[in-house]
């Protein structure tokens, strides 16, 4: 006879930190995996299963691609599904009042945006140093 | 004088006005050789060299003969939109080596560099006249954001 202890899981010590995410509609990813991701899915019933490519489900629900980027990359316990209670994306700037209220962090961006060249001004554009000028006879087009 | 001629290639008839030359009367597109008309009761039309803009902004080589790029000593990424725009004509497109007087490898580099930017819409306003400005209003998958790694650009 032997006896087995029985495990109850309980999470009243489940505790972290709430984290907001914004903007996850300018999320970036490689050319190649936009076409060719696919994410699974499958409804329960018969001939239910679909396979969606990355840019469909992005242009579906822009928030989606980092929510399952995230999930899938923690351990598949069972405290996962509860861990992920506490994180909020947001596809644009737009963050209810009562979240933005307790926020006391941000956390720095890993890769900084680039600036794209309409957005510099004619001045900074001119004075830049150059790398090369144009030769005497070329013209300009 | 105009001279019909019929077009070798498609047999078509090709109205053409004597040679054509590349100028325009507009100033501010042609740096090097300005044609201004001037209208009294005389048409005057003549032409200027006028020193690009660019000359007191150069970088100074140690020695001449080395490439720009290589002199220089910088680690340029797709991003570096101001150091690419300088390679670029103003429809978007790469100029010849002859111009850049870059050395094969950076050339290559270069080209490759200014084909990310162009693909992750860094430089919008680099267009063709028939092109969308705007990257949002792209097709597909190609409105939506992309970075490049610049390890995989591999020139030997």
């Amino acid at each position: 006879m032997s006896c087995t202890s029985l495990l109850i899981v309980c999470f009243i010590d489940d505790c972290g930190d709430h984290v907001i995410v914004i903007n996850s509609a300018d999320i970036a990813i490689s050319e190649e995996e936009w076409k060719k991701r696919v994410y699974f899915h499958h409804t329960g019933y018969p001939g239910g299963a679909t396979w969606t490519l990355a840019w469909e489900l992005h242009s579906k629900d822009p928030t989606l691609i980092l929510k399952k980027a995230v999930y899938n990359s923690m351990d598949g316990n069972l405290q996962r599904r509860y861990t992920m209670e506490r994180l909020h994306i947001f596809s644009g700037e737009n963050v209810p009042v009562n979240l933005l209220k307790n926020v006391s962090n941000q956390i720095r961006q890993i890769r900084p945006v680039p600036k794209r060249l309409d957005h510099y001004m004619e001045e900074e554009i001119k004075k830049f140093p150059k790398l090369i000028d144009y030769p005497k006879d070329y013209i300009l087009r | 004088m105009s001279v019909l001629r019929i077009s070798r290639f498609n047999g078509a008839l090709k109205h053409v006005l004597g040679e054509s030359r590349a100028f325009s009367l507009c100033p501010r597109l042609q740096l090097k050789q300005l044609e201004e008309a001037q209208e009294g009761k005389t048409l005057v039309i003549s032409a200027k060299i006028i020193p690009s803009e660019r000359e007191p902004y150069v970088l100074k080589k140690d020695h001449s003969s080395a490439c720009p790029v290589c002199a220089s000593g910088l680690d340029i990424k797709h991003t570096d939109v101001l150091i690419l725009s300088q390679f670029v004509r103003t429809d978007g497109c790469m100029l010849p080596r002859r111009i850049t007087g870059l050395c094969n490898k950076q050339q290559k580099r270069m080209s490759i560099l200014v084909a990310m930017a162009h693909k992750a819409g860094l430089m919008p306003n680099l267009n063709p006249s028939y092109s969308k400005k705007d990257p949002k209003r792209r097709y597909q998958w190609k409105k939506f954001n992309k970075y490049f790694d610049e390890s995989t650009i591999k020139v030997k």
